[in-house]
């Protein structure tokens, strides 16, 4: 177990995490940084703070954008508009 | 007025032929079109614009001269990316330019690459020294956040300092992270739209969402009772 754990290190696990949650990794250093998920709890907990980050960043997008033109945005169309060969 | 719904055809996107429909009435100079576009994409392009130029009027500033070249280039634009990539291609560009004379963009002035610093994702003082028999493991493992309550973990106050944390990241990292993790972009959208390639843009994704992550860690121990 524990030859598993030296394998990959903490810190190393916290910089490859974006890569594996991006399905970026190859799959032998996949398999290796979850074998190092299932037996270190800081890195299970570091993983599910980063979900939660993603998460909680998702929000920050909502409510859905839609907002009317504003009335300077509109006059800059009309103008735009105007000036356009028919 | 929403674009009506086309049959799906296989590997394309499905909203193509709407896409191209309002295309078309934009390049007739139909308001509705044009009303319909900024609905649609208004208040992310304000949100990307304040992750170069902070200041809100400048940004909206900013997203008017967008929407200006919008119209002046629609004519020219050929559907090679989409009409969104195109767009938000054109407020990247231009609130990179403000950014830089506004003096509010150090290191994105610089070349490309600039905020690409070496820290770590963790403060390397969270792990044990390299001399120690766990040399590189956590010296206190991170909390489990699924303790704390959830009005707490998904609170205002919570969201508010998420916000805090993306508007001290570097600008590119800033971009990056808005259009994939609050705008809810693919990685090929945003690549296309900043013109990175997908390995930088994983990078910029990495540094940022880890900043993001430790600010909320410093926050969430603060306050461990709210």
């Amino acid at each position: 177990m524990s030859a598993d754990v030296e394998h990959l290190t903490c810190q190393q696990f916290v910089e490859v995490l974006t890569d594996y949650l991006e399905g970026a990794l190859e799959p032998g250093e996949r398999a290796e940084l979850e074998r190092h998920l299932v037996i270190c709890r800081g890195c299970s907990n570091y993983t599910e703070q980063m979900r939660s980050t993603i998460g909680l960043l998702s929000r920050l997008g909502d409510p859905p954008a839609a907002e009317p033109p504003s009335g300077a945005l509109l006059a800059m169309f009309r103008a735009w508009q105007a000036e356009r060969p028919a | 007025m929403p674009v009506p719904p086309l049959a799906i055809t296989a590997g394309r996107r499905p909203d193509n032929e709407g896409e191209r429909a309002l295309v078309a009435a934009l390049r007739r100079g139909d308001e509705a079109a044009f009303v319909e576009l900024v609905a649609q994409h208004g208040a992310s392009l304000l949100r990307l614009a304040r992750t170069f130029v902070r200041d809100r009027a400048v940004a909206e500033e900013v997203v008017q001269e967008t929407w200006l070249a919008v119209l002046d280039g629609i004519d020219r634009f050929e559907g090679r990316s989409s009409l969104k990539t195109w767009i938000f291609q054109i407020l990247s560009n231009r609130a990179k330019t403000r950014a830089v004379r506004e003096r509010r963009s150090a290191p994105f002035s610089s070349l490309a690459g600039a905020d690409e610093d070496d820290e770590g994702a963790v403060d390397a003082d969270r792990f044990r020294p390299e001399s120690h028999r766990w040399g590189g493991h956590w010296a206190a493992a991170p909390a489990d956040w699924s303790l704390l309550p959830e009005e707490r973990l998904l609170g205002r106050e919570t969201l508010a300092h998420a916000h805090a944390a993306i508007e001290t990241l570097p600008p590119r990292q800033a971009e990056v992270l808005v259009l994939r993790d609050v705008e809810g972009w693919s990685p090929d959208e945003v690549c296309a739209a900043l013109q990175i390639s997908d390995g930088n843009q994983r990078i910029l994704l990495h540094r940022a969402r880890s900043k993001v992550r430790a600010a909320l860690e410093v926050y969430f121990a603060q306050g461990a009772t709210p």
